[in-house]
């Protein structure tokens, strides 16, 4: 599996700096978090590792492949997810359609055969939907299959928006706040889809998240911004005890 | 699958590829293998005149260009302004070609499929690349691009002496074979045409619908952010959606100049535009059948008003005005009373009665 190498990046609008020479590595088979108050850059350095946006310095790397002017297209067939902080899910279409989307790229029959669907194009279509089926069942999607995705509430939105992300079968899975806005029960319930993910199927995992609790608890390495600029980094009791992440984000006591 | 197929109760799927049939069983199969029959053969058992024939010739051809314009439009959710001018494009493809080799060529009068395909494939091609400002543009902004070509292609043929500007260039009587199709035959002709050609289409457009290539259409509509990061690139989808609606009218061009034996630009201007984006919305935008209904609902109601003016012109000369007014003024209120009470089209009211027949007796 491949890491991801984030160096020296920084990513200007005009004068203001969303980032500035940010480095990171997100090392294969672990749950990294990315944390700092709002505004910080996280959702930014998402961005620009799946290539919505494009560092203005600085280089990103996924093994061999450089990110850093790849369009979300290419990062996406490339083997990195993401899975949205505000719902960008496909909304007139049902859960199946949202799912087997995720799945064009492995779809490679061709214009003809759709018209004609039969042999190729039905035979890939049947195979991705078992496929898709799988990401169901893991993600426990199954009362939703045909449900139009606008309809259902939010807490199972989010649940769809990371199953269509699992579907594309990452190697590396980009978590922007999967647990905001959730109860306790559903945060429970991402959690432990979370720890699946990486632990049965086989996926690196980076959370952007505000929940301390949860980041503490189940991150392997934590990344900690603040305007922009990496102040700390390391496992969770070290960040923990860091005074310039207490005095940026944590707080005393 | 238990051992009746005729009906859906007690029918489970147990493959996936079951789940993939167009009909769930075989009592759908059969309706509507017996709909496309009669469809076929009524033209045979009763008198109908050319007159008649010639409307239903009409919303024929008109169902095959909004095919296209609800996959661009309802589908990949991108207003086409210019789709009179694409269906422009496929006939004067035909009338050019007739006016270079001669309106009777044995191109023209005897590879007639061949030139409808042509007619398609030009029409692709323009709709490629009035679709290309969808790479930057979207929303409106888009619209008033394709807005631009209905009024360059407009002014092209209008002017352009190679187009007779404007004026109609005619085309000869197709073969068949039987021989020349005669003029008394032509209506008849060209429905039986252009019926299997919507048959072949509507099938196809709905096995497109069902693969990668149709859901994408619909993802770039919802959601291309999303779509871009599903590894589909949302600009190219779009250029692709307009070439896919290109064919289809490009094809109901060709149509309708060898129904019309000729090509005039009266046919193709703004207007007529804005009567296809009604038709689509009438129908029902985003849906396959929508693409049926609206030419049919919009063509009849068309009739129907015609008849009242000639009606009332007789009984009052003196408000002749008046009623020829009334065609546009019954076409805006019947769109403005959809977008109002039925944003969804007719195609909504068959999908309740279809799943009010399915449930009967039983009320959910």
């Amino acid at each position: 599996m491949n890491s991801l190498v984030v160096s020296d990046v920084t990513l200007a609008f005009g004068g203001l700096y969303a980032l500035s020479d940010v480095n990171l590595t997100i090392q294969a088979g672990l749950i990294t978090s990315i944390i700092g108050p709002n505004g910080a850059g996280k959702t930014s350095m998402l961005n620009c590792i799946s290539g919505f946006y494009h560092p203005t310095r600085g280089a990103i790397r996924f093994g061999e492949r450089v990110l850093t002017r790849a369009s979300p297209h290419q990062v996406s067939s490339w083997g990195i997810a993401r899975a949205f902080q505000n719902i960008e899910l496909f909304r007139g279409m049902t859960v199946l359609d949202n799912l087997m989307l995720a799945r064009h790229r492995k779809l490679d029959y061709s214009f003809w055969h759709a018209f004609i669907y039969m042999g190729r194009a039905s035979r890939q279509e049947a195979v991705n939907r078992a496929f898709v089926e799988e990401i169901i069942d893991f993600m426990e999607l199954e009362p939703y299959r045909k449900h139009i995705v606008g309809g259902l509430s939010y807490g199972v939105q989010k649940r769809v928006e990371v199953a269509r992300a699992l579907t594309l079968e990452p190697q590396l899975l980009l978590l922007d706040e999967p647990m905001a806005g959730m109860n306790i029960e559903e945060k429970e319930d991402m959690v432990r889809f979370v720890l699946d993910i990486q632990k049965e199927r086989h996926t690196t995992v980076v959370l952007v998240e505000h929940d301390l609790g949860v980041v503490m608890d189940i991150s392997d390495q934590i990344y900690v911004l603040d305007f922009g600029q990496l102040i700390g980094s390391g496992r969770p009791e070290e960040v923990a005890r860091d005074p310039k992440v207490i005095e940026a984000y944590i707080g005393e006591n | 699958m238990s051992a009746n197929r005729w009906f859906a109760t007690g029918n489970f799927f147990s493959a996936y590829r079951d789940e993939q049939r167009i009909f769930a069983t075989h009592l759908d199969r059969a309706i509507f293998a017996t709909f496309l029959t009669a469809l076929f053969v009524w033209p045979l058992c009763f008198e109908v005149s050319s007159k008649n024939m010639l409307v239903l010739d009409n919303i024929l051809v008109a169902m095959v260009a909004i095919i296209g314009l609800n996959l661009v439009t309802g589908f990949a959710g991108l207003i086409s302004i210019g789709h009179a001018a694409f269906v422009g494009v496929g006939a004067y493809t035909l009338a050019l070609l007739a006016r270079t080799i001669g309106d009777s060529h044995v191109l023209i009068t005897h590879a007639w499929p061949l030139m409808l395909l042509g007619c398609g494939g030009m029409g692709a091609l323009f709709g490629a690349f009035v679709g290309l400002p969808a790479l930057r543009l979207k929303h409106l902004y888009l619209a008033i691009a394709t807005l631009s070509f209905q009024m360059i292609f407009q002014w092209t043929i209008n002017f352009l002496p190679m187009f007779n500007q404007g004026q109609t260039i005619s085309i000869g009587r197709v073969f068949w074979f039987g021989g020349e199709v005669s003029r008394k035959d032509h209506y008849f002709f060209w429905y039986y045409v252009a019926l299997t050609i919507v048959v072949v289409f509507g099938l196809a457009v709905r096995n497109l619908l069902r693969s990668r290539y149709g859901r994408s259409l619909v993802a770039v509509r919802d959601n291309d952010r999303a779509a871009d990061a599903m590894g589909m690139h949302p600009g190219l989808t779009k250029v692709y959606a307009f070439a896919l609606a290109g064919f289809f009218a490009g094809v109901a061009g060709g149509l309708h100049a060898y129904l019309y034996r000729g090509a005039g630009i009266e046919s193709f201007t703004l207007q007529q535009s804005i009567t296809y984006l009604a038709m689509a919305i009438v129908g029902g935008l985003g849906t396959l059948t929508g693409a049926f209904w609206g030419p049919a609902a919009i063509r009849l109601l068309d009739l129907q008003v015609e008849n009242l003016v000639e009606w009332l012109t007789a009984i009052m000369p003196a408000n002749m005005n008046l009623a020829t007014a009334l065609k546009p003024l019954t076409f805006g209120l019947v769109i403005v009373l959809f977008l109002m009470f039925e944003p969804r089209g007719i195609a909504n009211w068959w999908r309740i009665c279809r799943s009010y027949v399915k449930l009967w007796p039983f009320r959910y």
